[in-house]
């Protein structure tokens, strides 16, 4: 593509969705160009009509005003069209350059000439300040880099249009620095770029213009200058939305959940929790905050026994429950929801009513056979309260939007009715509001007197929600702060794992923190 | 904009668009099939009704179409139980062998003047069904203990535990069971242990009844209870399935017996309603036959018994045309290969639909039909 996209009028109806209805939408040549809007309106669908992914059930797609036919993927490519999906697509095996030139030509007849791919992909990874190791292994590279090299391969096939669903959901804010310091780069050089997103922050930051889908259709396209995160939150929603959680002041209760003096090693056998310890009391909710990768997933997996415990304890109301069974945690209270949605919270090919009791599967019973009518009672009662948009309770869970996923584990978990709940990002990739939805269910079970370990990359949740905020860094707890008088400062500090000077002797926070209890 | 085949994101899995895929698959087999019996001259017509009537059109042929349908639906249900809970069983030769030789062994028992003696049928069948399930489902739930414990490959086991127990039966038929005479086989088991022969004129016998009775207990068993579900999580799933509390290398193992002792009550119907005594190669590839039926029922239990009856019925159709109209039966075995080949290969097209609005031009392009495929 040279100059502008166009798509003009384009409909996409799935069996009972209106996914895309009648949606016009311009991109011109070197700006960044934002889509926003609720989980299910429509983008990811949008997108993948233009990268020859879905066909459309009607409309046009027009290049420098000239109809162009997107059959594939193939097609987009040719027309130098590229993305970026939400979950990456590369052979975890091979390497950056291998991965690059995959269903690509290159080289002499059959053989592929690797050597001379390489050669080019540092040019271009040097050319747009992508540093990057063509023969390393992506499987093993960070998930910032894998995404590098998804957008490597665009450039390799000198894609003009660069379409990145949801990218920085999964990286951690310095990757997200340096992802947006490329695209800037990309503008300059005439390219543009589509960025699918739910924080109005990085919109703000970053794009010329955005476009703003509810329900299938386009409500608006405003240039940055010319709009606010108000004026966008109220387009998406439809209403104002506060995202300031209102949380009741509530003295904590006794300890429910407890950790002492945890180890946990990962797969490749590095340690990843060093010795941890931490309380978590009714009607409280802890916040562990910290970049990705420094051992919450870790932790949060051991809590619940799905990973295997070193050494240490881990204390459910009193009882030492360390080495029970994952059934047994459950049983005994503690509910969990993971980071991983697609592949560890929810079963993709099953429906959304058998998703509802994943994991309570013994509870809705009768006799020997399954409850299903409760069991269905149920999942429609958890989609009514959570408001979860679904074309019913027999729809594939795996097509549900991300988001509307999310509310269907979280809802699952917290309709247990668990004394203790661990919940891993809870709001990623959600749109506002539906976040405000999920933090009022936090909150809702916090005042129930829950006990809630919550696991978040996000500062602003965690300051809105958490009661006390731990900062983990290399599988200790630098500090712990009260969310109250917390500063961004500090905090931001210990997660690079610098203690704060006030409390750098005892390691635990400002001054407000609950100084010698047992954390 | 519109094309007439458009591709879909993910397949469609409603049942008209299942439905229609495995019948174009089958008449596309069956059309290719009638090239090759023009080869040899035969009409096809003729030669597909001499396939059909004879074991669904007479008495005699139908009786012989049930007694091969239980053994190969029972096969077919051991499959469903172990593929749906994510473990991929081949053994099914082995465990059919195996719940002959224990069954037989049993059976022997209770001739007059055995250990045991003549016990009326109404005690021996339970306990002959319980010896010939619990024998090889502790024999397939092994490879289980092996995948579940040990992190084995169960496909590259299993397969190779045919093997054994196939040399388990010709030790047992010319060392300890081995009837005196020439043969390696064991004597003609008792009248009382075999299985009453349900259709007047027939060799039909009450080995199908215990196939539908299967049926209907895997149906439940995956639908209907809260093992069924487990069992089903884990082999979509197996990290979910751990998130939920299920103990997925348990449901693997449970998976693995249950499907062996399907596998073992195939062996074991086929003993006492057909074979009546134990000998080398009674099994003859049903293990692997059974989980082709399997497939082409699509893992669904209540497709099981109209599959196995079509499959077992052409081989016993097969045979007919092959005496009547000396037509070589391999061509139906040539049929029933391109039949499994195409059904699952004819799945790609669950991923185009059809736009009807193509053929009436002045309709609203957005009046898309649903279309079977
Ligand atoms: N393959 C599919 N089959 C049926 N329905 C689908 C399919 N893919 C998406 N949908 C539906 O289409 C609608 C739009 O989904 P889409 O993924 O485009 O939303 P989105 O705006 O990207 O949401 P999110 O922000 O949660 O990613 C949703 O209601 C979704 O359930
Ligand atoms: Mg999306």
């Amino acid at each position: 593509m040279k100059h502008t996209l166009e798509m003009r009028n384009i409909v996409k109806r799935f069996p009972g969705v209106l996914a895309n209805n009648n949606v016009n939408l311009t991109i011109q040549a070197g700006e960044i160009h934002a889509l926003l809007g609720e989980n299910g309106a429509g983008k990811s669908t949008l997108m993948q009509i233009l990268y020859g992914f879905h066909s459309m059930d009607s409309g046009e797609i027009l290049i420098d005003g000239e109809t162009v036919r997107l059959g594939s993927p193939k097609d987009a490519i040719a027309l130098g069209i590229g993305m970026v999906h939400q979950e990456f697509m590369l052979v975890r095996r091979f390497s950056v350059v291998e991965n690059t030139v995959l269903g690509l030509r290159e080289g002499n007849g059959p053989l592929l000439d690797l050597r001379r791919a390489s050669e080019k992909l540092k040019d271009l990874s040097n050319r747009h300040g992508l540093a990057l190791d063509p023969a390393a292994e992506v499987g093993l590279l960070p998930i910032g880099v894998q995404q590098r090299v998804e957008i490597l391969k665009l450039l390799y096939r000198d894609a003009r249009l660069l379409i990145l669903d949801e990218p920085t959901a999964v990286l951690t804010p310095r990757e997200k620095d340096q992802l947006f310091g490329v695209l800037r780069k990309l503008r300059e050089d005439g390219r543009s770029v589509v960025l699918v997103t739910h924080k109005l922050a990085e919109i703000m930051e970053i794009a010329d213009r955005v476009t703003v889908m509810r329900d299938g259709q386009v409500v608006a396209t405003r240039e940055i200058g010319s709009t606010n995160g108000q004026e966008l939150t109220r387009l998406m929603v439809g209403r104002e939305v506060n995202l300031r959680a209102d949380k009741s002041a509530q003295k904590p209760g006794a300890a429910i959940l407890q950790v002492e003096e945890l180890r946990v090693r990962d797969e490749t056998g590095h340690e990843k929790v060093r010795g941890l310890n931490l309380e978590v009391h009714a009607g409280e909710i802890l916040g562990i905050a910290g970049v990705d990768g420094n051992g919450q997933s870790e932790l949060a997996e051991a809590v619940m026994h799905l990973r295997e415990i070193k050494s240490g304890r881990v204390i459910l109301k009193g009882a030492d429950v360390t080495r029970l069974s994952v059934a047994l945690h459950r049983t005994l209270g503690i509910s969990y929801v993971p980071a991983d949605r697609r592949h560890v919270g929810s079963v993709t090919e099953m429906s959304v009513a058998d998703n509802a009791i994943l994991g309570l599967q013994r509870k809705y019973r009768r006799g020997i056979f399954r409850g299903i009518r409760e069991a269905r009672e149920s999942a429609r009662g958890l989609v009514a309260r959570f408001g979860i948009r679904t074309g019913g309770i027999d729809f594939a869970a795996g097509k549900l939007s991300g988001g509307n996923l999310q509310k269907l584990i979280l809802g699952r978990e917290i309709m247990r009715g668990s004394a203790a709940l661990v919940v891993e990002h809870p709001t990623r990739g959600l749109d506002v509001g539906a976040v405000e939805a999920v933090w009022g269910e936090l909150l809702r079970a916090r005042q129930e007197g829950k006990a809630i370990l919550l696991i978040s990359a996000e500062l602003e949740e965690l300051l809105n929600l958490a009661d006390r905020i731990a900062v983990m860094f290399e599988g200790r707890i630098m500090g712990v702060v009260d969310a109250a008088g917390a500063s961004v400062e500090e905090i931001g500090l210990m997660m690079a794992g610098i203690t704060a000077p006030g409390a750098a002797a005892a390691g635990l926070g400002n001054k407000e923190a609950h100084r010698g209890e047992t954390l | 904009m519109a094309k007439l085949f458009e591709r879909r994101l993910t397949p469609s899995d409603s049942p008209i668009a299942i439905f229609a895929t495995t019948a174009a698959a089958f008449l596309t087999a069956m059309l290719v099939t009638a090239f090759l019996f023009l080869s040899y001259g035969a009409s096809p017509f003729q030669a597909y009704f001499a396939l059909f009537h004879e074991p669904f059109g007479t008495l005699r042929g139908f009786g012989y179409s049930l007694v091969r349908t239980s053994p190969l639906a029972l096969i077919a249900l051991g499959t469903i139980v172990s593929w749906r809970s994510g473990f991929s069983y081949l053994g099914f030769e082995g465990c059919f062998v195996i719940g002959a030789s224990a069954t037989a062994w049993l059976a022997l028992l209770t001739a007059p003047g055995a250990r045991i003696g003549p016990i009326p049928f109404f005690l021996f069948l339970p306990l002959a069904i319980f010896v010939g399930f619990v024998a090889a489902g502790l024999w397939a739930g092994l490879v289980g203990f092996v995948r579940a414990r040990l992190g084995g490959n169960e496909v590259l086991i299993s397969l190779m535990s045919n093997y054994v127990a196939i040399f388990i039966l010709q030790y047992l038929v010319s060392g300890p069971m081995r009837a005196p005479g020439s043969l390696p086989e064991t004597r003609i088991l008792p009248r009382a242990t075999w299985l009453p022969f349900i259709l007047p004129g027939t060799r039909a016998h009450a080995g199908i009844l215990i196939a539908i009775a299967a049926a209907a207990l895997v149906w439940m068993l995956l639908e209907k209870m809260p093992l069924g579900y487990e069992l089903i999580v884990t082999g979509f799933n197996a990290a979910a399935a751990r998130y939920a509390g299920i103990d997925v290398g348990r449901r693997i193992m449970l998976a693995a017996f249950f499907a062996g002792g399907l596998g073992g009550l195939a062996g074991m119907v086929e003993e006492l309603g057909s074979q009546h005594r134990l000998m080398d190669g009674i099994n003859g590839g049903v293990g692997f036959v059974g989980i082709v039926v399997a497939l082409l029922a699509r893992l669904n239990p209540v497709a099981v018994i109209p599959t196995a009856l079509l499959y077992g019925g052409m081989s016993v159709g097969a045979d007919a045309m092959q005496r009547r109209a000396s037509i070589p039966s391999s061509i139906t075995f040539i049929l029933q290969s391109l039949a499994v080949l195409l059904v699952l290969a004819f799945d790609a097209l669950r991923y185009y639909k059809i736009n009807f609005s193509v053929f009436s031009r002045g309709a609203p392009p957005t009046a898309t039909e649903e279309a079977s495929k």
